[in-house]
């Protein structure tokens, strides 16, 4: 995704009305005024805000002039998510390997250590 | 408890990802885990890699190169320089791509999308913790523009799970 693109992406996403556009849209499409409703606000209000997410490639509406339909673009969001979490999964996952791996090396220490205890007694018994 | 107040706040400022983890494990061994190449080949890399490679050059100015190999095959190279090294208690390194001669390369030789900051900075520390070692990671150098828009407008939880429905959506 060019940058150019991910700023618009973005300040579409900055804007709290609209990121709950988006997350209502993400159960499934609505019309306009189903959007309005939870926001009190008018019509051309929400209409311009979709007129923000369609340029950013977030939503689709149909081509019905009276009834459009909005629905979520997959595109452009999965994109920034896929960017951003990148890192942060790798981390998460690599740490719990890590996890497990302190886990196994503790245990083998700590058998390592029991059979060399026994050896040492039987040692003893021994002499 | 400080710690992670700050944590949180820088989080929020966007300015770098902050990932704290307790490890039932003496501090030391911990250390080990991240310095020692026969150590760090066995968890370095996400859920399925695999570790075929890992250089260390333990001391300031002193280089790394770690290789991961995804489950298709694909290696990842990483290098960076360390910058600070306190035993057992914090390490300060670089981090960037890299190819397989460990010689830094920008994201896009991956084809990973959008613009990356060639270098990242990583800074670990290890704190004993109730006879366990809690250690944090803190990367930074993560595009601020993006970080910042979406944590500052509260994104966090709720992103994941609008990523996740989307992930739904496409595969239906």
């Amino acid at each position: 995704m060019a940058l150019d693109q991910l700023s618009v992406t973005l300040a579409a996403i900055a804007d709290p009305t609209r990121r709950a556009i988006l997350e209502r849209l993400a159960e499934g499409e609505a019309t306009v005024g189903e959007l309005a409703e939870p926001f009190e606000m008018s019509l051309p209000a929400i209409s311009k805000h979709l007129k923000v997410l369609e340029q950013a490639g977030l939503i689709e509406r149909g081509r019905d002039a009276q009834w459009r339909p909005c629905r979520i673009a997959a595109g452009p969001l999965k994109q920034v998510a896929d960017w951003v979490g990148r890192y942060r999964r790798h981390w998460e996952e690599s740490f719990d390997r890590l996890d497990e791996y302190l886990r196994e090396l503790q245990k083998r220490e700590s058998q390592n250590r029991q059979s060399k205890t026994k050896e040492k007694k039987h040692g003893r018994k021994k002499r | 408890m400080a710690a992670k107040k700050d944590s949180s706040l820088n989080e929020s400022a966007g300015r770098e990802i902050v990932i704290t983890r307790v490890f039932d494990a003496p501090r030391e061994l911990v250390w080990k885990a991240w310095t020692e190449p026969g150590h760090l080949m066995r968890w370095w890399g996400p859920k399925e890699f695999t570790s075929p490679a890992c250089k260390v050059d333990l001391r300031v100015g002193g280089k790394y190169v770690f290789c991961m190999r995804s489950p298709e095959g694909q290696d990842y190279w990483s290098t960076g320089v360390y910058r600070e090294i306190v035993e057992p208690e914090r390490i300060v390194c670089t981090d960037s791509f890299a190819d397989e001669n460990g010689n830094p390369v920008p994201a896009s030789h991956y084809g990973m999308p959008g613009e990356w900051p060639e270098e990242m900075l990583i800074t670990v520390t290890f704190e004993e913790y109730d006879g366990k070692t809690r250690m944090t990671l803190r990367q930074t150098g993560i595009p601020s523009g993006v970080m910042s828009e979406m944590t500052a407008a509260g994104w966090n939880g709720s992103f994941d799970k609008l990523a996740e429905s989307l992930e739904k959506e496409k595969s239906i």
